[in-house]
């Protein structure tokens, strides 16, 4: 499995902070998708370890973009972690197959604790 | 009806912008929102660090301390010998007005001074009779020893230029390296003076312990020779009471 993560979410804030997070904590190679769409063709390329994924976004959201990605077969070893804004969407980012979610605002802490455990 | 027209456009407009402001607005709050919990998470992180390291400290001195008493059991009259050499040195060392009493690697290498003299045998260590001189050179190795056996310690820095040159004199007599003046670390210079006083006033199977006054004499008469003046003249300096308290309260 390739050791890439890929970091999916429309606002380019978030995506260099988490980015920036994650800079050198486990080795992996940080790509950014900007909507769902791109993290689609992102992750035929580089087929990520990991999948942090926004639920809010233009083109593709994050729910049918993780739909998408299970349908994968060869993506089954990638972890997705849903980027949620509140409780409301914990349960549907469940359903959609996402294995984890981080709710926003997340605690860089959580962030890195949950890449470490991933990682190994 | 034109106006009307008009009206219903630029009010549309004004919609849509108020409603691109609240979006931009919430996107402000939520970044600012991310921001404080990176904030958050960076404090606690702090406070663990600088719990951590205060524990980590604690345990560095603890330990320290445990090699320099297993040092001192075989040596049944010097009791608390390092612990109170360790305290005179701080107090010296404030005197003085050097910084060296704050770095922990100055009490460790005062506190371990010694630690070479596990390689001496007894029978040299506790020999009553004047030492001949192959036996002077064993007893005066445990200096080298000492900075051996302390060589793969990296938290110890400092504190083995203590534990080589602590029994350096200040006129280029002492050993292991006949080091003289300035050249002598300064917390070896602050050690001599330390150990002395100590020695000075503990009791000792051979004699009794000396008065403090009679032991500032002595030490006084030895400055420019055995010690550094300046550091005997940081010594006049330090009240008897501070003195007092550590030899009653170490023992």
């Amino acid at each position: 499995m390739n050791s890439a993560v890929l970091i999916v979410d429309d606002d380019p804030f978030i995506r260099r902070l988490i980015a920036t997070t994650l800079e050198d904590v486990a080795g992996f190679e940080l790509i950014q998708a900007a909507d769902g769409e791109e993290a689609l063709a992102l992750a035929d390329e580089s087929k990520p370890r990991i999948v942090f994924l926004d639920v809010d976004m233009p083109k593709l959201n994050g729910l049918d973009a993780c739909r998408a990605l299970r349908e994968r077969e060869d993506l089954a070893g990638t972890r997705i972690v849903m980027l949620t804004a509140g409780v409301q969407h914990e349960r549907a980012a469940h359903d959609a197959g996402a294995d984890l979610f981080l709710t926003k605002p997340f605690s860089p802490l959580d962030l890195l604790r949950l890449v470490d455990e991933l990682a190994s | 009806m034109e106006v009307t027209q008009r009206e219903r456009v630029l009010e549309e407009e004004l919609a849509g912008l108020r409603a691109r402001i609240t979006e931009v607005e919430a996107q402000a709050a939520a970044k600012e929102q991310q921001l404080e919990r990176y904030a958050a998470d960076l404090r606690e992180t702090f406070k663990q660090e600088r719990e951590r390291s205060a524990q980590l400290r604690d345990s560095y001195i603890t330990t320290v301390r445990a090699l320099a008493n297993a040092v001192e059991a075989r040596d049944a009259y010097t009791g608390k010998h390092a612990e109170r050499v360790a305290a005179y040195g701080l107090a010296l060392a404030r005197a003085l007005g050097s910084r060296l009493a704050d770095d922990p690697e100055i009490e460790f290498g005062f506190l371990l001074h010694d630690i070479g003299k596990v390689a001496v045998p007894d029978a040299i260590l506790y020999k009553p009779e004047p030492l001949t001189e192959p036996e002077r050179h064993l007893m005066e190795r445990h200096t080298i020893i000492g900075v051996q056996i302390l060589r793969g310690v990296d938290f110890l820095g400092e504190a083995k230029a203590v534990v080589r040159s602590h029994h350096e004199r200040w006129d280029g007599n002492g050993y292991p390296d006949g080091l003289a003046r300035d050249d002598i670390p300064l917390a070896a210079r602050v050690f001599a003076v330390a150990d002395t006083l100590d020695a000075l006033t503990t009791d000792r199977p051979y004699r009794p312990a000396s008065p403090l006054c009679a032991s500032r004499e002595i030490i006084s008469s030895l400055a420019g020779t055995q010690f550094d003046p300046a550091v005997v003249e940081a010594f006049g300096g330090v009240p008897d009471g501070d003195l007092e308290r550590i030899r009653t309260e170490i023992q």
